[in-house]
């Protein structure tokens, strides 16, 4: 998914003279994850800025770069440092177009690593996401695999709103199925890992049905996808799973055409679970399926604790949870 | 062992006193070079930049040296921003509008910058730069018919009264959060720089203000990357009943932040339209030339409450503002003028109700756009546009909703 | 004081309900345990039921000569000072009653008050799914009058198949177009349970879809004059087309069958013969005639006999054809079929390919009106232009309401769907 995302911006960078990329060590280093790798080297310095490390600053001026005609995509290096930045994106970013009925607007892209699975304890594990999706005015996406990663990317870039774009480290180099002990797949060997070279985009709020089934729905996002559809197949069971990819825009129609289809419904996410994005989709499920429901809507997530780094696998909501959750949810006559 | 808490000089009932205030005397101020390191620039930081002395002459290094006629515009606008301030408040004490923040005491901070900038440069005002607006020639009735929130409000009924914006003159929409507008600054002239422009970014926030987070964000911002920026802290002693020791006064002069960032300090009186236009300019040719970004600081006063729901009375001397030692920024250029022999007392009290009969005649405009009361009103479905460029599909049926809820 | 609902037992031999001959008791009534109350008539025999509990009659169901099915409620009790007799406090509903046993035993659906956990369906609010609400709704089932067989007493989906009986449920030999054979609903079903002594039979309760086919045959059988017509049709040409179709197909593409040909043609034929295309309205006497042609196609499932509808085959086109009779049957077979996909046919094909035999004798699916059965096509010794040919043969053998479709029309239509199949090109020249 690296080289996807890298594909993504030094794309952008070619085509538009207004893209600029900023973040803490993403210029000459190429950013910690490699994100960003060799961009500065082609595109210059003023292209591809290193910043102090100052999350609020680096928004605030990526809003002030934009209110100027730039086109920035800000990283900020993991999703767990956002929060001083946090006021910048909720009251500024997000209202701005709002608020100036148009006259003003700031076409930012921030992105940024989220979600565990890699032992990075409370401080690099955390996902966000739900957080952000409660403010007007911001669009929020977080791909699962590299050609998902890059057709968003690019579009994100291309939207005039401000996007933050949520990127599963976990799944920086291969699908994960929940699975610490197995050795690591690349994403080369995944159709999902096969990225076209060129330009191309992938529009926010259409969802992905991942594998089409009629059992269940589960609707996930994230590294959760590749767990559901391990626990899936672990059980046998014929699940349709689903791949938010957009959480807002939200694709409302693939998920209440599928659960009408099925009857019964999981939603898994990584995200702690009291009132994360999965509140929101179980209750979009409710108000548009109920009358099909053959069971009660069966929600997987993260336990509400911080991120705990020697409790990583007891934390993360592996397969056996997630396979609990489809057991539940099939065996409700 | 004890806190020290900052307690200002008078508190209601007792005597006011501005001794605290660091004065220098006028024109004793040295003007560096545009191109002076900012570790060179100390006094400028801690004195006090001043031009016009206590008999209204113009003196020192740092006179400007600015047209007669140039003046009167200033005079005038400074007046025009008054009055409609005087007036607006008016309104809002009649149950006209909800709300309003007056500038009194502060017209020259906005006026006097303004002028000494280009069109093209790009202002970010806190909401108590209203001169900023009248100066850049925006018609009152526009900023008129943001007050009313009316069927010609810039911001489509969205914000709070005096959060105006100007995308053609290059004002900035004002933000109800504190200091945010520093930072954003000093990114638009990263842009411009990164462009190749010759336009620079400017911002102005209240002293309070410059406690938040934002503050460091944009002195480091525009220190890194030597943005060609001017950064104004207003340092109006008051933030609603916040004494200016509150936010660091006390220890130091807001300027000499400045120099511990590496950026230029100067501190300058704020109610002396020729030393802010001066410093101003001297800061605008320092970015423009590529010798890096500036802080002013401009002492001033703030005259009057911090807005319609504020009574002062409560947490300051009643005639505080009466003992400030820096006067009145009209009053004083109006004497300059006059000691200049290119202004009057009559032409003076002619142009202030000339001016007076635009503001009636311009609010007689806006009301016909329509009242909190009465006329044309704005359609509510506007509030589900501008979320987003294009409305996506849950706010489509969230409208729906709104319509139906509304009959 | 608790009252006790006592269901019409299973009285043995697979009966499904029994006809009330004569009460031996009133509401009001006060009776003692075994004192016989209700003389009912099965298929079989004429049989005394005796009180299963002594207390006053509060009121009964039924008058005599009605039909009251097994598991309904029968006579309300309210008792005395002793506790219900047998009264099952959990869910589940009582053993089924011995062959030999004169005492059925049921199980109560109104909680005893002094239960600390009523476990069994509460009298005031009723658990089921809000798809098993919509089911219900939709097939005009009182939920109240269900028993839930699943945990808590939750109502699930297979308790109103079997309380579904004839008022067009999700089963079984096609349902009516909203007419509703049966006025009383039907209760739940007990689970079949074993009796002890299984080395010589086993017993298998007559329940849920088993008998709701049972119930649908035989007022088939009893209602309609059937008559049946059989041909032989020679679909030599049709076989070389189904071949040619098939050798056309992308990889993994699933191969034609005879049905979607077959179906296509009857199709074709019943537009001229629109009496055969009808459904008989018992209630109101009314034939009504349908100019969309709804195909059900019988289909084995593991559950029974199911007949899932291809909707509108007149629309479809060959491919969709095959594709939508795969469909509704892979959902019947499934158990995932729609109620909608379950019923509103106006004509049925049956077909059981290899297994077809030479001739049969299909029931018609009421309230339809005719039942094209496909035999199994072989080759066969003809006389074929004048000379002993090896022909490909199939044998339609179909039924017909002889009350409202005369034997000359019959085989009209079945001639008109011989020339057909056996100028298949025909079936597909566009009007």
């Amino acid at each position: 998914m690296i080289q996807a995302l890298n594909s993504a911006m030094d794309i952008m960078l070619g085509r538009d003279p207004s893209v600029v990329l900023m973040g803490e060590d993403i210029g000459y280093f190429g950013g910690v994850f490699r994100a960003t790798e060799g961009l500065q080297r082609k595109y210059g310095e003023h292209r591809v800025l290193d910043t102090p490390i100052a999350e609020g600053g680096i928004v605030a001026a990526a809003i002030g770069m934009a209110v100027n005609g730039l086109r920035p995509v800000a990283e900020i290096q993991f999703a767990d440092y956002i929060y001083p930045g946090f006021d910048q994106i909720v009251s500024e970013l997000a209202r701005l177009r709002y608020r100036s009925a148009g006259e003003f607007y700031a076409p930012v892209t921030i992105r940024t690593p989220c979600g565990g699975g890699i032992r990075g304890g409370q401080t690099h594990s955390q996902s966000p996401e739900g957080i952000f999706t409660h403010v007007s005015g911001l669009k929020v996406v977080m791909p699962s695999n590299p050609y998902d990663a890059k057709g968003l990317l690019i579009t994100a870039i291309e939207d005039d709103d401000p996007v933050v774009f949520f990127e599963p480290k976990r799944v920086y180099n291969g699908p994960f199925d929940g699975d610490p002990n197995k050795p690591a797949v690349p994403w080369s060997t995944h159709p999902k890992g096969q990225v076209p070279e060129g330009h191309y985009t992938i529009p926010f709020g259409k969802a992905d049905v991942v594998r089409a089934g009629s059992d269940l729905t589960i609707v996930t996002y994230g590294t959760m996808v590749f767990v559901a559809l391990a626990a899936a197949a672990s059980l046998g069971i014929d699940a349709e799973v689903i791949d938010l990819r957009s959480l807002v825009p939200l694709d409302v129609e693939t998920i209440a055409a599928s659960v009408t289809k099925t009857g019964r419904c999981v939603v898994a996410h990584e995200a702690t679970r009291f009132s994360g994005f999965g509140a929101e989709i179980l209750s979009v499920v409710q108000e548009e399926c109920f009358w099909s429901l053959e069971a009660p809507i069966q929600r997987v997530a993260g336990w509400d604790t911080p991120y705990p780094h020697a409790f990583e696998w007891e934390y993360f909501p592996g397969q056996a949870r997630v396979a609990k959750a489809i057991k539940a949810v099939m065996e409700s006559p | 062992m004890r806190l020290h808490l900052p307690r200002p000089p008078a508190r209601p009932g007792e005597k006011p006193d501005f001794g605290y205030v660091h004065l220098s005397p006028a024109g004793a101020v040295a003007r560096p070079e545009v191109s002076a390191r900012a570790l060179d620039m100390g006094p400028l930081a801690t004195e006090l930049v001043r031009v016009l002395d206590d008999e209204h002459e113009a003196v020192g290094p740092w006179n400007p040296h600015l047209d007669p006629a140039e003046l009167q515009v200033g005079l005038r606008h400074m007046l025009l921003t008054r009055l409609y301030d005087d007036r607006m408040q008016r309104t809002q004490r009649a149950g006209k509008i909800s709300f309003y923040m007056r500038s009194l005491g502060e017209e020259a901070v906005s006026v006097a910058a303004c002028m000494a900038l280009s069109p093209g440069d790009m202002l970010f005002p806190s909401y108590r730069n209203q001169g900023l607006h009248i100066a850049r020639g925006i018609p009152l009735v526009d900023l008129m018919c943001q007050l009313l929130s009316n069927t010609r409000d810039m911001c489509k009924g969205r914000q709070l009264p005096v959060m105006y914006h100007s995308r053609p003159g290059n004002l900035f929409s004002i933000s109800g959060n504190l200091a945010t507008q520093f930072p954003q600054a000093v990114g638009w002239a990263m842009a411009a720089a990164l462009k190749g422009e010759d336009h620079l970014a400017a911002s102005w926030i209240g002293e309070g203000s410059s406690a938040e987070a934002d503050f460091h964000h944009a002195l480091l911002f525009a220190s890194v990357y030597q943005a060609p920026v001017i950064l104004n802290v207003v340092n109006n002693q008051w933030a609603i009943s916040t004494f200016q020791g509150y936010a660091g006064g006390e220890q130091r002069s807001f300027a000499a932040r400045g120099p511990g960032y590496g950026i230029a300090g100067i501190r300058a009186d704020g109610n002396d339209f020729l030393a802010v236009h001066a410093v101003t300019a001297w800061a605008a040719q320092r970015a423009r030339t590529g010798a890096g970004p500036t802080l002013i600081e401009l002492v001033t006063y703030r005259a009057a409450a911090h807005s319609t729901s504020d009574d002062p009375a409560r947490y300051r001397a009643k005639d505080d503002q009466e003992h400030w030692p820096l006067g009145d920024p009209i009053e004083r250029l109006k004497q300059h003028l006059i000691k200049l022999g290119e202004w009057s007392e009559e032409r003076h009290r002619a142009l202030a109700t000339e001016l007076e009969a635009l503001v009636a005649a311009s609010w007689q405009q806006a009301i016909t756009y329509g009242t909190m009361s009465e006329g044309p009103r704005l359609n509510s479905d506007l509030m589900f546009e501008d979320v987003f460029k294009e409305m996506p599909k849950h706010l489509l049926k969230q409208r729906e909703q709104m319509r139906a809820e509304r009959g | 004081m608790s009252q006790f609902v006592f269901k019409m037992p299973d009285l043995g031999e697979g009966t499904v309900e029994a006809e009330i001959v004569a009460w031996h008791t009133e509401p009001g009534a006060q009776v003692s345990e075994d004192q016989v109350i209700v003389e009912v008539m099965t298929d079989k025999a004429a049989v005394e039921v005796p009180a299963p509990v002594s207390g006053r009659v509060v009121s009964v169901t039924g008058a005599p000569g009605d039909k009251v099915a097994v598991g309904s409620p029968l006579i309300v009790f309210e008792l005395g000072a002793a506790a219900p007799a047998k009264a099952a406090v959990s869910a589940p509903p009582a053993p089924a009653p011995r062959a030999d046993s004169a005492m059925p035993r049921v199980a109560a659906t109104a909680p005893p008050p002094e239960a600390a956990v009523p476990r069994a369906v509460p009298a005031t609010r009723i658990m089921t799914s809000p798809a098993n609400r919509r089911r219900a709704h939709e097939a005009g089932i009182d939920l109240a009058t269900v028993v839930g067989s699943g945990p808590g007493g939750r109502i699930v989906r297979d308790d109103l198949a079997t309380a579904s009986a004839g008022s067009g449920a999700n089963a079984s030999a096609g349902s009516g177009e909203g007419a509703s054979r049966s006025a009383r609903p039907g209760p739940a079903a007990e689970p079949a349970m074993p009796t002890p002594a299984a080395a010589e039979t086993s017993e298998i309760k007559v329940i849920g879809l088993r008998r709701l086919i049972a119930e649908r045959m035989s007022e088939a059988k009893r209602t309609i004059p059937h008559f049946a017509y059989v041909e032989e049709v020679d679909v030599t040409e049709l076989e070389a087309l189904r071949q040619h179709l098939n050798g056309k197909l992308a990889k993994g593409e699933p191969t034609f069958t005879y049905l979607p040909l077959v179906t296509a043609a009857l199709v074709r034929a019943l537009a001229s013969f629109p009496q055969c295309n009808a459904l008989y309205d018992a209630a109101r006497g009314v034939l009504v005639r349908h100019r969309s042609v709804h195909v059900g196609i019988a289909t084995q499932t593991p559950d029974g006999l199911k007949v899932p509808v291809v909707r509108h085959a007149e629309s479809l086109a060959l491919r969709e054809l095959a594709a939508e009779i795969r469909r509704v049957s892979e959902r019947a077979r499934a158990n995932t079929a729609a109620r909608e996909e379950l019923g509103g046919s106006t004509i049925t094909i049956t077909s059981l390919g290899k297994l077809g035999g030479i001739a049969s004798t299909p029931i018609i699916n009421t309230p339809e009106v005719a039942i094209i059965g496909l035999n199994k096509a072989v080759e066969r010794p003809v006389v074929h232009q004048g000379a002993v040919a090896i022909r490909r043969i199939m044998n339609l053998s179909s039924s017909f309401d002889h009350r409202f479709v005369d034997g000359y029309d019959a085989a009209a239509m079945i001639q008109a769907l011989k020339e057909l199949i056996e100028h298949p090109a025909t079936i597909f020249i566009a009007r």
